[in-house]
């Protein structure tokens, strides 16, 4: 009898117990749903202008889009780089994350973290007068024309000067390439150093 | 109310605690089903004069245990324990012999380090019954050498010879256990084949609520802080619930005895690779109705190296801490338990390529392409973790059974940090809150009949940290989880029948976010029952045979069902983020609900035996198993995939049925009094018998032999055990065909989600190693010297992700010291 006595103490400890802990969990239970995150790794659109330098009207575009980001979608790659004979162009490169609305730059974060990104290009032979060569993937000492450095005096290449050679080039080739290279990035480094950010292949036609 | 022996016929097949006698002793080691331990044999004369004598207790109570029955293996002789729990047999032709302890209510019995062995304690459990599926605990503790280094021996005194390595690594050398891991970090379990969410890890009678994503993450435990560990290879899904549907792995700390001496024990170690260091404490007293302890551990790593070349970035940082009190008062026993854990665990650099042209080369490299000297920092790619996790337990030993009442508390962060612009800033950052509240009841025995029951109720929520300027890779979560289970046992002449059945009703709400940052939210419920038999016959004094046939199910977990994206080197996609076009393709343009899709939870069958026969020298135990797995879950390439970095691997989620057959044998020989082998063998063959096709990821078959040497005592040297362990692995015969990233990029092999399933990389070759140690006590200190990978040979393990990148480490040699001041009291 006692200790059925007892029982009942220690169920109705039990009990109580219970009852605290299931309160306790229904307010664990909430709804709380993820907070909005400004997507900063992905990159969807990748966009190159090409701007006469002798008539600002002048421009020409190439892109390429990952339309789903990290999803399963392929990378399409939006027209040929339509160029004319012997003109000089400024070729400046928006980057985006279009999942976002609004679409997200990622250009700026380029900038702000230059010291640890650099553009490489590289291209049929003899496409450009200037810069002479194919590019300096193969090669980080090949010719190519920066504009923009960052704080270490390093080429970043957002923006790059291109002129043309005065003969046609038809189905050429054009690749662009984004390295990251924390820590790594130098006079020296190169297109093999780090880990690519953008890697791209464009069909590149000078007439 | 005393909590006597309930029954005074003690049936001695209840359990069997097998106990073998020796001269000097002072360990009583602890295993739960078949126990190996030491007592002393007073030799009175020569031939048939021995004597053994003991005293029999309540590991809970320590009162004794009247009415015990004590049988000698192998000879018509025994006892029964008297009124104060003490046995004497005389008349024994040998100083060695086997003890049968046995009294029905209790089963296993417990380490006990006893100062003064004129006489020696047994520690019987009170039963708490599990399903006899062919538990084992790894190490019977029959053979020399319990102290030696061997990572194979699951005793608190081998987590202190190798302090420095994790839960998996501590019990892969149980044959039929393997571990897969990401590095040298991050390590699993795998029993027979199974893991993740697959192997249930209970943690001082909590499942460790952590974040489970296979072979991604590690539990968070520090093997110091257990006392023991029990590997259970069968499925005991009815016992421990939905994950233990491949096995359980048991850790339970410190047991907090009563009227024990006031301890300090003092460790630290230097390990060569890694250049590795630790230091860790341990106090514990016990006193007459109140026990404590408290412990912790700092240790810290830097890179590894592998034969040729530094593992860049794979160091750790780790510290630990515990505390626990016991208090008993009349028939309750009160404990409260708190452990923490905080980790830094760097994953390999070269594992990390963001662009499709770097992932080929690495994975066509023979070298990892991030070669750096060494440095003790940890960079990214790794995982911060902290897991608290508390526990209060009410035991109540009634008239009427054994009550226990127990609720836990976990609390884990988790923030990973990758190699990416943004590399300040976790890329991962979770917090995950586990609630246990357990309700279980031993019963008295009733008719023939003796069993448990139980009621649970478990709840975790998981929340995703803003600021990681990425989408969640897995939502925000809740689970609710009601189970109820009985188990019984029924004695018949010599047979034991075991009978379970369990109930689960889980709900889950799920609420995350798209790439688009759009949100989904999801809830969804399973309910599902649960079942198991198992049967134990004793065939003869020396031999047993036990079977066990379990149902068991498991819900996919979150990582299964939502990854999305990029982690570590391969973006992956979970069971409801993809599906296929009509046009075969994948896609994964919407989040789909889990009641619209084909997605159902796994459900398992396995039959399980185990033959054991231990007579005079010999001990053999060899285990058979079959294992179906309806809707097997399972992650697999599927793919390149173009992104602006270039085209990416992808790896699927996917559900399949799948079969695994195997066998382990473990064969312990005493060659001399001084030397002991053991010859261990795991062999499994597993298909996804739904596309005929081979499974990936499955261990390969191993084989060992470890030869232990106990050397006499030497001038102040005592305890000298010596080991060498030769083993040898082969090549996974079962991999799925091989295709090359670049062969997928470049277009040369087509694949599309129908296609046979492949792997990126070949399955590495066989390999043998040999690793030997040494361990000796020097007055109060207690020594060891190991080395590991003996030939420095360079090879890489199928079940480490990282085998895609670089070999695993190579030779290590560890020194380690522990120190123990006892009070004499």
């Amino acid at each position: 009898m006692k200790n059925l006595f007892k029982l009942q103490k220690f169920s109705l400890y039990f009990l109580l117990l219970s009852g605290l802990a299931i309160t306790s969990c229904n307010n664990d239970d909430d709804d709380d749903v993820p907070a909005v995150e400004n997507e900063e790794e992905v990159i969807t659109d990748v966009t190159l202008v090409f701007t006469n330098t002798a008539d600002s009207t002048d421009v020409v575009t190439a892109s390429a889009q990952d339309p789903d980001g990290p999803g399963v979608q392929e990378l399409q790659v939006l027209g040929d780089i339509n160029l004319d004979t012997s003109k000089t162009y400024i070729m400046t490169m928006e980057v985006m994350n279009n999942l976002e609305t609004p679409g997200e730059d990622i250009t700026e974060e380029i900038v702000e973290e230059g010291h640890e990104h650099q553009f490489f290009f590289s291209f049929t032979e003899g496409a450009f007068s200037n810069p002479s060569g194919d590019g300096n993937i193969d090669n980080a000492g090949d010719p190519l024309v920066y504009n923009d450095y960052d704080v270490n005096g390093n080429p970043i290449g957002l923006s790059t000067t291109w002129t043309t050679a005065s003969t046609e080039l038809l189905g050429g080739t054009f690749e662009v390439r984004l390295q990251h290279q924390p820590d790594i990035k130098s006079g020296s480094s190169s297109a093999q150093d780090g880990d690519s950010d953008i890697q791209l292949y464009f069909v590149l036609n000078v007439q | 109310m005393q909590f006597d022996c309930i029954c005074d016929f003690c049936n001695y097949f209840c359990n069997i605690v097998a106990f073998r006698v020796e001269r000097i002793i002072r360990y009583l080691a602890f295993v739960v089903l078949l126990t190996g331990l030491q007592v002393q044999a007073q030799q009175v004369n020569d031939t048939c004069n021995h004597q053994l004598s003991g005293v029999v207790l309540d590991s809970e109570t320590k009162e004794p245990i009247p009415f015990a029955q004590v049988k000698v293996q192998g000879e018509n002789k025994g006892a029964v324990s008297t009124a104060d729990g003490t046995f004497t047999i005389k008349g024994l032709c040998s100083d060695e012999y086997t003890l049968i302890i046995s009294c029905i209510g209790y089963s296993g019995a417990t380490e006990h380090q006893h100062t003064e062995a004129e006489h020696a304690h047994f520690y019987l459990k009170q039963s708490v019954e599990q399903l006899n599926e062919v538990t084992i605990s790894v190490q019977k503790n029959k053979e020399q050498g319990t102290e030696s280094i061997s990572q194979s021996t699951l005793n608190i005194k081998q987590f202190n010879e190798i302090p420095t390595q994790s839960l998996a690594a501590a019990i892969s050398d149980v044959d039929g256990v393997n571990m897969a891991s990401t590095g040298s970090n991050v390590q699993i379990p795998v029993i027979h084949g199974l893991y993740g969410n697959r192997v249930l890890i209970l943690n001082n009678g909590l499942k460790h609520g952590f974040q489970n994503w296979s072979s991604d993450h590690a539990p968070e435990i520090d093997v110091l802080s257990a006392n023991n560990i029990t590997v259970v290879k069968g499925s005991a899904g009815v016992r421990y619930g939905p994950e233990a549907l491949g096995g359980a792995v048991v850790v339970e700390g410190n047991p907090m005895y009563f009227n024990e001496t006031f301890q300090v024990k003092l460790g630290s170690g230097y390990e060569t690779n890694g250049r590795g260091y630790f230091g860790s404490a341990q106090v514990s007293h016990g006193l007459k109705n109140l026990s404590y302890s408290v412990g912790g551990k700092y240790a810290r790593t830097g890179d590894r190296h592998a034969p040729d070349y530094s593992l860049t970035n794979s160091g750790k940082e780790e510290q630990t801490f515990n505390a626990g009190i016991r208090y008993k008062f009349k028939q309750i026993n009160v404990k409260l338990y708190y452990s923490y854990i905080n980790q830094n665990l760097a994953l390999l650099r070269s594992s990390v390529a963001e662009s499709g042209n770097l992932f080929a080369q690495s994975i066509e490299s023979d070298e990892p392409l991030f070669i750096r000297s060494f440095s003790y920092d940890i960079n990214e790619p790794n995982q911060l973790t902290q897991h608290h996790l508390g526990k209060a337990e009410v035991n109540w030993f009634s008239s009427f059974g054994k009550w226990t009442f127990r609720v836990g508390q976990q609390f884990n962060s988790r923030q990973e940090y990758d190699v990416r612009r943004n590399a300040d800033r976790p890329i991962i950052d979770l917090n995950l809150a586990t609630s246990d509240y357990q309700l279980e009841w031993n019963h008295p025995e009733w008719k023939e009949f003796h069993g448990e029951m139980g009621v649970n109720l478990f709840t975790q929520n998981n929340d995703n940290n803003p600021g990681t300027g990425t989408t969640p890779f897995i939502p925000n979560y809740n689970t609710l989880r009601y189970s109820g289970f009985i188990i019984e046992k029924l004695f018949v002449g010599q047979n034991t029948f075991e009978i379970g059945t369990r109930i689960d009703y889980e709900n889950n709400n799920v609420r995350g976010r798209e790439t688009n940052q759009d949100l989904y939210t999801d809830s969804y419920e399973f309910t599902n029952v649960t079942a198991s038999i198992g049967w134990i016959r004793i065939l003869t004094d020396y031999s047993t045979f036990r079977s066990n046939f379990g149902t068991a199910w498991r819900t996919p977990n979150m990582a299964e069902l939502y990854s999305f994206g990029q982690h570590g080197f391969k973006t992956t996609y979970g069971l409801l983020r993809y599906y296929t076009d009509d046009n075969g393709n994948l896609s994964t343009d919407r989040v789909i609900e889990l009641d619209e899709s084909n997605v159902t939870s796994e459900n398992g069958f396995k039959w399980i035996n185990e033959w054991n026969r231990q007579k005079g020298t010999h001990d053999l135990t060899v285990t058979a198993y079959a294992h179906l797995i309806q809707n097997y879950i399972y992650s697999r390439p599927i793919g390149v995939y173009g992104t602006v970095r270039g085209p990416m691997p992808v790896f699927i989620v996917d559900q399949t049925d799948a079969a695994f057959i195997g066998a382990d044998v473990t064969w312990k020989k005493k060659w001399t009094k001084a030397l002991n082998g053991t010859f261990g063998f795991s062999y499994l063959w597993s298909e996804n018998i739904q596309d005929d096709e081979p499974l990936i990821n499955q261990p390969p078959i191993k084989t060992s032999y470890k030869l232990s040497y106990k050397a006499p005592d030497l001038w102040k040297f005592k305890e000298t055990k010596l080991f060498v362990k030769p083993s040898y692995t082969f090549q996974q015969f079962q991999a799925p065909r091989t295709i090359s990233p670049s062969n997928i990029i470049d277009g040369t092999v087509a694949v599309n989600p129908d296609s046979e399933i492949f792997d990126f990389k070949d399955a590495p070759d066989g390999y043998f190693l040999v690793d030997l140690g040494i361990n000796f006590k020097l007055t109060d200190f207690q020594f060891g010297f190991t080395v590991q990978n003996l030939f420095n040979t360079s090879y890489r393990d199928y079940l480490n992700q990282m085998r895609y990148f670089a070999d695993n480490p190579g030779r290590n040699f560890l020194f380690t010291i522990n120190y123990t001041i006892q009070s004499k009291s």
